[in-house]
């Protein structure tokens, strides 16, 4: 099997952002034992990890100490002084682990397993055991589907067990895929589904038995490590042919990934931020251009301004230094001072080619992990797929309106809660059971009626709640849910009210109103397991949670190779959801409910009514589904298909000939200027009254272009005079050009909205404005990044070189990942960006390639996880 | 500790200022008949006591020099019963810890999991002393009780109605039962309904543990949704505060006890395998729970009703010295005395292992410490603030009935199982022998019909075709 490859993480790149610490080698390992004692009755724990978790002989006669190892010579039981709780809360984290040994068995007739390395607490009730059979190993994993004996249990093949010293390793990831390696080979795998929340706080590690004292094993112990994570079969290989005394972090490519990074991480953003404004390539003040690392080095007008491995000699640090630069703008503070200093004494590596300051625009969110709220669309969604009860009328009418943040209502972090929202949850959770068939609801769960825990009552409880929380529950969450149904028959109630009241609860979950993972960890990213996944998928694709498919593919550990995935997917696309969704990215990527809200003044604009406002949203929403979907053509050709849809009110607004009733299609061929979403009522309103070039150049240069622009300077009046006579729009933008303070920024912006200079501040086309001043269409667009800008004659050339932009085509799957993430994207991000766009680009560069395209990236199938260290220095 | 030290008159002065304002919601369709009673008449009053897993009849035999040491002071109001049996509610394909607890006080077989056979003795007592209702303001029947198996009802609810159903929402924290007694659930609907408040409590209380979990320190969550879940939980406690405020708390009335810092709901059982407590913890809720409800009797608001002290094959791993009287009895220590963890570390299992040739150290003790805790419940009922009219204590004026689930827990004799088991009751002014310890040797359906003949109880428990028969030797 095509297993899917977790080692194209990019980690080197990603984990230099993340800024973990640099404690340990390798920050997933949690236990390791060298044997290095020589004497006494303890087993150090030398990973230096939190509490040494050491292990005490119970006999330590019946062991002999060698240089390096331990050798058990009659059954003893090398037993952990308190339950291995800092390995059994990190696998649980993690919901995976790699133990990794160095052991010599001392014959090959030892059986029951005898107990290699455990983590148990009798013969029946274990966590994890590595175990010898005669002549192979076995190990028992518990998980949520084996048993509290970790059985099935994986076994390598009879005879691969040798009384040699032997490199034994055994992995699980977080989808299940559990394998055991010898001597850097694989020998065994299976899926060992479900996950590891389930393990016993209360187990200890033990070596060389079972806490019982009945399966012993005798050999040596030259190296025991355990991990919260699976380890690749390269970085086992490479464990192997380190030996046996190896230090642990050998072969991690998380710790090669925090050895680079001081200039990603330091100081592109500080440049991004500070000196990009005026020493770009297009501006280039004094010549000199600090976004291009050749450019930089060769300096401006007056010379070198970098002399590397000297700041004091630099000229760009003697202007920081003294605060003369930025000209005009705040001073950098200490910390980037110091940074700037010491990368420049340091030699001033440069390890990337060009610094594009959007990437680092959102570092403020750099280090944090949100979890996500269901936003409203997705809170119906969820209920009308869980439940089968469309809430939406009161859902829309008691749960608070997600607000815009980044350009999108399903931003993470500012997806809050308030008061009214508890109100409303409790609220529609009675409407929601109300409306429900409960007993016909709970019939697909168990077929039993009984409210005894004992019996039934739990059992049915674990399957409700695994789909009404798109995973399952953990024990003590049945045990939560459960006393519900004994606190109903303690009332006197009956089945049915258990039910109501159950699911009630759990509609209110935080299971269920949040998009819960996994996040804690060492900071690094981490594969998602299969029920973080089909949410991921589910919640990206349509909208909603997954659907009984898809769950049972995450159960099932159906959801591990690549090709497993991209069936699902596929399949998910063919789902109407998968529209839906993609109109709800475009409602909120153009922001179209901000039209219901439009009051244009009505004595300049008496044609506006609030129906044509409706008619320009739905034409928006109409013209994506059209070529999107029905015409299946590249996201970029958003920007100029000659097609649209209108109602005959909007039809004759836009000076077409209505064709009938309704929303109908209109071939715009012949009508050159309109074309496109920026020809569109719905975007054109965004200038306002006055069609503001400063706010339509903006939005083709954040939306489509991906670029930045600081603010204003302080103290510059940015109201803009009115038109008259003589003064068109273009002749003031013209002047704010031509202003040595202003026109440093509106160069990059407005003369991307000259070409939309003959639509008024409603979207209507003139060849003249309201004073009679002639309108023209012609203007330039500078892309970002580049230094010369290109010159267009009309709107439709305009719309032309937009929709064949690579960077607009780039940018299109910016604001399609972020829609999809629910966050905005940071500089760690940048590289598998760029891995979807050239991926999407080659499968056609359309709606439903890009999807694909993210929801295969590891922007999707792994997540960042936060670690508890950073958190705490926060 | 909460300070249980609340003068009754004052309380009592204080419930006759504002009785009638209080919406007491589930009694007021109550007929207010019941017009002010003599202030020197004793009201009628029955309450069951259970006690969980039971005391094995040949420890019973000991007398108070065994593990019923701590009823002795209290021994001149109490009438002992050996030899009661409830074999007749064995039901197959049921456990005896679960058909012994159904019996107890209703001396019948479970019907289905939720329903007793019949009435237990304070219900049929109360329709008898109150057909046309309590007076306004009561509540009617009071259950409450520290317990921690809740799989089935049965094991943890002594109030059943003639009909088999519960006759009151169980309250298990001591702050339900506060709710319950002095203040009240001021519904945010307007829907007159106590007990579906009760069960939107239940709810409530599910959602804020998993927003607890979610917030705590296992939290799957990084420190940046943690702190979003974290504001969702106090959002939620707004809420709760506005849902659920005590409106009218009755004045004068003892201080709201802290919130429970055990486990409840769910996360009290979690699937039969047994929680961990120390015998602090334990007792300190219990006796909350003993003052609070003791208080209601005194205060009358309640005159029928049952409070369980740990349920029917209740799993505990206990922990802690155990002393009585300034002597060290043991140490609590189930999960490493039996070197075991999960339902297999119980103190259940003591149980299962008692044999009577063999010391039973640990079963000792265990109910040793049972008896203590329901002697401190009976005890705060005769004391000063405990006199009626009559100058009698409410324990003596009362028929307090005491019982549990089995006369032996081996679970390999059924018939052993279910005879023998452990009854005790109060003089019901009068109306019982007390100062006794009586090997009656009957069967618990002719005991208690002969405790509700005493009581005019005209109705009877049991078979309607049963010839009964008159255990006159517990009558005075």
């Amino acid at each position: 099997m095509n297993m899917y490859r977790f080692g194209r993480l990019l980690l080197g790149f990603l984990c230099v952002i993340t800024g973990v610490p640099n404690g340990n080698a390798d920050d997933s390992l949690l236990v390791r034992y060298d044997f290095r004692d020589r004497q006494g009755n303890t087993v150090h724990d030398r990973s230096g990890i939190g509490q040494p978790l050491d292990l005490t002989i119970d006999s330590p006669n019946n062991v002999r100490w060698s240089d390096g190892h331990l050798t058990i010579t009659k059954p003893t039981h090398i037993v952990s002084k308190q339950p291995a709780t800092k390995i059994i809360d990190a696998v649980n984290q993690s919901n995976a682990l790699t133990v990794e040994t160095w052991i010599k068995p001392a014959n090959t007739l030892q059986e029951g397993p005898a107990r290699i390395v455990s983590i148990s607490s009798d013969p029946s009730q274990r966590n994890f055991t590595l175990g010898q059979e005669k002549n192979l190993y076995d190990v028992r994993l518990r998980s949520s589907r084996t048993s509290t004996n970790g059985i099935p249990s994986t076994s390598t093949p009879a005879k691969s067990l040798t009384p040699e010293l032997t490199h034994v390793v055994f992995t699980r990831d977080a989808r299940g895929q559990a394998r055991v390696f010898i001597n850097g080979r694989q020998t065994a795998n299976r899926n060992v589904g479900g996950d590891l929340r389930n393990w016993d706080r209360g187990h200890h590690l033990i070596l060389a038995n079972e806490r019982s004292k009945d399966r012993p094993w005798l050999g040596e112990f030259h190296a025991v490590s355990i991990y919260s994570r699976a380890i690749s079969a390269n970085e086992v290989l490479q464990k192997f042919r380190a030996g046996s005394h190896a230090e642990p972090g050998t072969s991690s490519p998380l710790t090669m990934a925090k050895k680079t990074g001081h200039f990603e991480k330091h100081i592109a953003p500080l440049f991004a931020e500070h000196c990009l404004e005026c020493h770009d390539s297009a501006i280039h003040e004094g010549g000199l251009d600090l976004s291009k690392k050749a450019a930089a080095f060769a300096g401006g007008d007056r010379g070198k301004v970098i002399t590397p491995g000297n700041a004091k000699d630099s000229e760009l640090w003697q202007l920081v230094a003294k605060d003369k630069m930025p000209h005009d703008r705040a001073p950098l503070s200490d910390d980037e001072k110091n940074h700037l200093r010491k990368w420049l004494d340091e030699g001033a590596e440069w390890t990337i080619e060009t610094i594009d300051p959007v990437v680092y625009k959102n570092e403020g969110h750099a280090g944090d992990v949100w979890i996500q709220r269901l936003t409203l669309p997705e809170y119906i969604a969820t209920v009308k797929a869980a439940v089968d009860v469309d809430i939406s009328r009161e859902a829309e009418q008691l749960l608070p309106p997600d607000l815009r943040a980044d350009g999108f209502r399903n931003t993470a972090y500012n997806l809050g809660i308030d008061l009214k929202h508890i109100e409303a949850y409790s609220k529609l959770a009675e409407i929601i059971v109300d409306r429900m068939d409960l007993l016909k609801f709970s019939s697909q769960f168990s077929k039993s009626r009984k409210l005894s825990t004992d019996d039934t009552m739990r059992d049915h409880v674990a399957k409700m709640g695994k789909w009404l929380f798109r995973g399952p529950l953990s024990s003590d969450e049945v045990n939560q849910f459960s006393g519900i149904a004994t606190t109903v028959a303690s009332a006197g109630g009956d089945f049915e009210e258990a039910i109501r009241y159950i699911v009630q609860a759990m509609l209110q979950s935080p299971r269920f109103v949040y998009r819960i993972e996994h996040q804690r960890g060492d900071g690094n990213r981490r594969l998602l397991d299969g029920y973080e996944l089909a949410s991921r998928m589910s919640y990206i694709v349509w909208g909603a949670p997954p659907d009984r498919e898809l769950l049972d593919a995450a159960d099932n550990g159906r959801l591990s190779s690549r090709e497993q995935i991209e069936s699902q997917l596929a399949r998910m696309l063919k789902d109407p959801r998968t529209i839906e969704r993609s109109e709800q990215f475009v409602i909120e990527w153009l922001n179209l409910d901000r039209l219901e809200n439009l009051r244009p003044h009505e004595d300049r604009f008496p044609e506006w009514t609030s129906q044509l406002a409706d008619d320009m949203r739905a034409e928006s929403i109409a013209y994506f589904r059209e070529i999107a979907w029905e015409q299946n053509r590249p996201l970029s050709d958003l920007l100029n298909a000659q097609v649209t849809f209108a109602t005959p009110a909007l039809a004759e607004f836009y000076n077409l000939k209505p064709q009938g009733d309704g929303l109908q299609r209109y071939d715009l061929s012949r009508v050159p200027h309109r074309g496109g979403l920026l020809t569109q009522g719905s975007v054109l309103t965004i200038g306002g009254d006055e069609a503001s070039m400063v706010a339509r150049g903006l939005f083709v240069l954040h939306d489509l272009l991906r670029g930045t622009i600081n603010a204003p300077p302080p103290c510059v009046n940015t109201t803009p005079p009115p038109t008259k006579s003589g003064l068109t729009q273009r002749l003031i933008a013209e002047q704010r050009i031509g202003d040595s303070r202003c026109g440093v920024c509106h160069i990059r912006f407005e003369p991307l909205a000259f070409g939309l200079e003959q639509f008024d501040g409603i979207g209507a086309w003139h060849e003249r404005d309201e004073h009679g001043n002639p309108l023209r269409s012609d203007g330039t667009i500078l892309f970002p990044g580049t230094a010369k800008p290109i010159a267009y004659k009309s709107s439709a050339q305009l719309m032309d070189q937009l929709a064949k932009s690579d960077r607009v085509k780039e940018s299109l799957a910016w604001k399609v990942t972020q829609f999809a993430l629910g966050r905005p994207l940071i500089a760690a991000d940048a590289s598998y960006l760029a891995e979807i766009h050239q991926q999407s680009q080659k499968n056609g560069g359309t709606y439903a390639s890009l999807i694909s395209a993210i929801v295969m990236s590891d922007l999707v199938q792994t997540t960042r996880t936060q670690s508890e260290a950073l958190s705490q220095k926060e | 500790m909460y300070d249980r030290h609340v003068h009754r008159r004052t309380i009592l002065k204080g419930m006759g200022a504002i009785t009638i304002g209080l919406p007491f919601l589930e009694e007021m369709g109550t007929p207010q008949v019941h017009a002010a009673e003599s202030n020197k008449t004793v009201p009628v009053r029955a309450f069951n006591v259970f006690f969980g897993l039971g005391i094995p009849a040949p420890l019973q035999q000991e007398g108070f020099d065994g593990v019923l040491e701590p009823l002795k002071p209290l021994s001149k109001k109490l009438l002992i019963m050996r030899g009661v049996d409830h074999v007749r509610a064995d039901e197959k394909g049921s456990n005896a810890h679960y058909d012994g607890a159904a019996a107890a006080f209703t001396a019948e077989p479970p019907d289905g999991e939720a329903k007793a056979g019949g009435g237990s003795i304070d219900q049929m007592i109360r329709h008898a002393a109150y057909p046309k209702g309590l007076p306004a303001g009561m509540v009617p029947t009071l259950v409450g009780g520290t317990f921690f198996r809740r799989s089935r009802v049965g094991r943890y609810v002594h109030s059943y109605n003639p009909d088999g159903t519960v006759a009151a929402t169980m309250q298990e924290k001591p702050r339900d039962i506060f709710d319950r007694v002095f203040g009240s659930l001021a519904p945010t609907d307007g829907s007159p309904d106590a007990r579906r408040e009760r069960l939107k409590r239940s709810v409530l209380d599910t959602v804020v543990d998993q927003y607890r979990f979610y917030t705590g320190e296992n939290s799957p969550l990084g420190h940046t949704s943690r702190t979003r879940i974290a504001e969702h939980l106090e959002r939620i406690r707004e809420y709760e505060q506005r849902a659920f405020a005590m409106n009218n708390k009755v004045e004068g009335a003892p201080p709201i006890p802290p919130d429970s810092k055990l486990p409840h709901g769910g996360t009290a059982d979690p699937g039969g395998e047994g929680i961990d407590i120390t015998l602090e913890e334990l007792t300190s809720e219990w006796r909350l729970m003993a003052d609070l409800y003791a208080l209601a009797i005194q205060t009358d608001r309640t005159r029928f009703g049952s409070l369980t002290f740990l349920a029917a094959g209740e799993r505990i791993r206990l922990t802690g010295n155990y002393e009585y009287n300034g002597r060290k009895v043991f140490e609590f220590n189930d999960k490493a005395q039996r070197r075991k963890s999960g339902s297999a570390g119980c103190s259940h299992e003591w149980w299962h292992e008692f044999r009577e040739n063999k010391k039973n150290e640990e079963l000792r003790a265990h109910a040793h410490m049972k008896m203590r805790e329901v002697a401190y419940f009976l005890s705060r009922l005769d004391g000063k603030d405990s006199i009626d009219a009559n100058g009698k204590t409410i324990l003596e004026n009362s028929l307090i009935t005491i019982s549990t689930e089995s006369g032996d827990g081996r679970h390999n004799d059924i018939k052993r199982e279910l005879s023998g088991i452990f009854h005790a009751c109060t003089g019901a002014g009068g109306r019982f022998k007390t100062g006794q310890i009586l090997d009656v040797n009957a069967e618990g359906l002719d005991v208690y019909n002969t405790m509700l003949s005493a009581m005019n109880v005209p109705k009877h428990l049991g078979p309607e075709k049963r010839t009964p028969a008159k255990i006159d030797s517990i009558r005075a």
